[in-house]
């Protein structure tokens, strides 16, 4: 079983209650990996964007949050790094509370955590392996990331996290020279150099076509089953989180409207979250 | 480790070697460059020189900064200003016909290079040089400088005229011509319309950098604030120094601003 | 009044089906009326005149062709303040491309977020930028003493100032997403900064300033009149003592030399696109 992060006696504590409590969990091992209680995000102009959120997110867990644009999907996923603040209430990652993280713990928690971006965010003038190599940046002396100095470990690291997602033949090629579908593979590949245990993914194919999404999301899902990596992606394809999550949540307005298996989720749920009946188009994502 | 994977390894492009060759060869010019450069240190009266320069601007010879007469700062930054004004104009003029000799698809290829070599010499001569040429046509004082900036600006307003015109748009001129227009019907609403705004552009640009050279031909006797700048400095009066380049410091801001006002409207239409 | 009311305001254009259009004030008489009260008054304080130049243009082409054939034998005698000349605009360039980083990292709104550093850092290099390079020569001439030392300072006073704005402004454009991308695995501000956007920054930089270079090889060879090193300070000699043809000869070497690194640089920066 995977180390998990800053491990302290609450943790195993937690350990034990779930293992007891949640039998049919079993197969996620039951340590609650996140945990969101009353949480709530106001921005500064007044606008709440999470209204009391309180879910449990397990380890090995692959979930899909959906919802309208701008219902709080991104905010929600966010928060989960501390890319953004919670106004109130407590977020556990791992047992540790998420608010207090400052400065190195913070960066030391944020290596073990992988995002995916909607727009891939690689360095596209520099080849694909360069963009891997980046997952190693916090662990690099500053002098050596300015001259792009990484240790042969390093280099093989990368090449390894290529080939586990098929691009290994692309190492040396300018990442702009690539496809949309074949980047956010790099962008997954850089994730996967960072060991992580829990990845993030943004509407990871939202600018992808639909037959590359599905390669993508193959990739997510392998991913999550064989390295037993736990993944949370926000998504507008309602289609492809059906398909692919174990979990769903629907987010509207900054609240949570549904929480349950995929399976359960039907027409008059979707209707819940999204405010109104969707078309056949719209569940396929167009 | 896979073979593969040991595979791709081996084939990493070896980049370090440029790197390092890269640096080196940067380093060595530094240090060929600064072997020849003697450094006196700085003269005793140096730090005490900048000292009275600074001291001059916060205090300036307000005698001279606010004196309106012809040896004032206020009438001097004027003449500066019509010096920068005609040089840029008659610049502009005489550098349209040199653009469309550089122009590869207006005129044959022989001409268009003997004509950009000819530009690139008439820019690569000094402009003092073309100073004292001109004082001898016209004595000293302004009317040299303002030849002078007139012929100092050809290098750089064609090279922009020359990009303009490479842009043109083909398609609208043979439009014209499918309506039946005239050469000089096509060259006044086909070529002209795309062209005249980026010409007064660059009019506008090139005159703010002849506001500076002109300010410096001064140096030369050819009219301006420079040659009362180098007068006050040579005889250590910083006060005046002080006033004039406060004076040219506005002078410079204002234009500055108003130019980038105006080149912001003709670029919005 | 209404008399040039009526002159200015266009009619009122009626259509055939009754519509009217009331065409805009044109501006362009205006402008051009403007332009040429402008020439005229800058025409007398400058004593500009075309009769002078009829007169006494032929001196202008008198030294021209005094120039041609130029004096081969002078080459020799030019080499030496040539590559002075060279070596000044060389390394002022250098000097001023590396340190325009540091100011331009700090006038950059999107990496320096406290405000009043910014404001003063953009005021001084807007600063060096409007001073003209022969004045900031002159100024070095008396506090570093003549010669070449003093016309390297110049040109990287005026190199650093044109290079940081060419910096802060990329900065400013650059895509973020690989900067956040590189803080949400866990790097530091410093390190996100070296490693996701100075990569997309270096073209682009290296090309300014190799440009820079270009241009400063020009301005070198002028800066000699003030006496900071250079060829400049022959120059001005020679044409005192009217020696025209080992004038033609300078300035044909310089030529040469200007050409020859012009060709060198558009052909490098062609490289690092």
């Amino acid at each position: 079983m995977r180390q998990p992060l800053g491990s302290n006696s609450i943790v195993i504590k937690n350990n034990l209650i779930n293992i007891k409590v949640s039998i049919s969990d079993f197969r996620h091992g039951g340590i609650i990996l996140i945990k969101f209680e009353n949480v709530d995000k106001v921005y500064p102009n007044g606008f709440k964007g999470l209204k009391n959120v309180s879910l449990e997110i397990k380890q090995g867990e692959f979930v899909a949050i959906i919802g309208l644009s701008g219902a709080g999907k991104s905010t929600l996923l966010r928060t989960i790094n501390k890319m953004h603040d919670i106004s109130n209430g407590t977020l556990t990652v791992n047992g540790q509370d998420v608010t207090k993280l400052r400065g190195k713990e913070l960066r030391t928690f944020r290596r073990k955590i992988g995002m995916i971006f909607q727009s891939f965010n690689l360095i596209t003038r520099i080849s694909v392996i360069k963009n891997v190599l980046t997952s190693r940046v916090p662990e690099l002396p500053s002098w050596k990331c300015i001259l792009g100095l990484f240790s042969k470990e390093d280099k093989i690291a990368a090449l390894e996290a290529l080939d586990k997602v098929g691009i290994l033949d692309k190492a040396y090629i300018r990442a702009d020279q690539l496809s949309g579908g074949q980047q956010q593979r790099v962008a997954l590949a850089r994730t996967l150099a960072q060991n992580p245990e829990i990845i993030l993914a943004d509407e990871p194919v939202a600018a992808l076509d639909p037959v590359t999404a599905k390669e993508v999301m193959n990739d997510f899902r392998r991913i999550n089953k064989e390295m037993n990596i736990s993944i949370i992606i926000n998504i507008h394809h309602v289609d492809l989180a059906l398909d692919y999550a174990d979990r769903v949540i629907g987010i509207k307005a900054g609240e949570i409207i549904y929480d349950g298996p995929a399976s359960d989720v039907d027409k008059e749920t979707l209707t819940k979250i999204y405010g109104r009946d969707l078309t056949s188009e719209e569940v396929a994502g167009n | 480790m896979k073979v593969e994977v040991k595979k791709q390894l081996e084939k990493e492009p070896k980049l370090w070697i440029v790197k390092l060759l890269s640096t080196l060869f940067v380093l060595s010019l530094i240090i060929w460059t600064s072997n020849s450069l003697e450094y006196h240190g700085i003269q005793e009266s140096g730090v005490s020189i900048a000292k009275n320069i600074l001291v001059g601007i916060v205090s300036p010879s307000t005698d001279l900064l606010i004196n309106f007469k012809i040896n004032g700062v206020p009438y001097l930054l004027l003449q500066t200003i019509a010096i920068a004004i005609l040089g840029t104009i008659i610049g502009s003029i005489i550098s349209v016909p040199f653009a469309f000799m550089c122009s590869a698809n207006v005129v044959p290829k022989w001409i268009s290079t003997l004509g950009t070599i000819i530009v690139a010499a008439i820019r690569t001569i000094p402009s003092f040089v073309y100073g004292l040429m001109f004082i001898r046509v016209t004595g000293p004082g302004a009317f040299a400088g303002v030849l002078t900036i007139g012929v100092v600006s050809i290098g750089m307003i064609t090279k922009l005229y020359i990009e303009a015109i490479e842009d043109l748009d083909k398609n609208i001129i043979e439009s014209l011509d499918v309506a039946g227009c005239t050469l000089v019907q096509k060259v006044r609403y086909g070529i002209l319309p795309q062209l005249s705004t980026n010409f007064v552009s660059t009019a506008i640009y090139r005159f703010e950098i002849n506001l500076k050279d002109a300010t410096v031909l001064g140096l030369v006797g050819a009219g301006g604030i420079g040659a009362p700048l180098i007068f006050a400095m040579n005889s250590y009066r910083w006060k005046e120094v002080g006033a004039i380049l406060i004076g040219l410091i506005i002078l410079v801001i204002v234009v500055e601003y108003c130019s980038t006002r105006i080149r912001a409207k003709l670029a919005r239409g | 009044m209404d008399t040039l009311k009526n002159l200015i305001i266009p009619k009122k254009i009626i259509l055939n089906n009754g519509k009217e259009i009331q065409p805009p004030i044109p501006k362009l008489p205006f402008i051009l009326v403007g332009l040429i009260v402008i020439v005229i008054a800058s025409a007398e304080l400058t004593d500009f005149s075309f009769e002078k130049i009829i007169k006494n243009g032929h001196q202008f082409t008198a030294i021209l062709s005094a120039m041609i054939p130029p004096n081969w034998g002078y080459a020799k005698e030019v080499i030496k303040p040539l590559k002075e000349t060279i070596q000044m605009s060389l390394l002022g360039s250098i000097v001023g491309s590396i340190l325009a980083v540091p100011f331009a990292i700090l006038a950059s709104v999107n990496i320096n977020h406290n405000k009043p550093l910014l404001l003063i850092i953009r005021f001084l290099l807007s600063l060096v930028r409007t001073l003209p390079t022969l004045i900031i020569a002159l100024i070095a001439t008396f506090i570093f003493d003549l010669g070449p030392f003093a016309g390297t300072i110049a040109i990287a006073i005026f190199t650093l100032g044109i290079v940081a704005k060419m910096i802060y402004e990329k900065i400013e454009t650059v895509d973020m997403g690989p900067f956040e991308a590189l803080e949400a695995l866990g790097a530091t501000k410093l390190k996100a900064f070296l490693s996701a956007i100075i990569p997309q920054i270096l073209p682009s930089y290296l090309s300014n300033c190799l440009y820079c270079f270009e241009v400063n090889v020009r301005y070198a060879a002028i800066l000699g009149y003030v006496g900071a090193g250079g060829i400049g300070l022959i120059l001005n000699e020679k044409i005192g003592w009217r020696e025209y043809d080992k004038v033609g000869m300078m300035l044909f070497m310089l030529f040469v030399t200007v050409v020859i690194i012009e060709y060198l640089s558009k052909y490098i920066r062609g490289k690092l696109r």
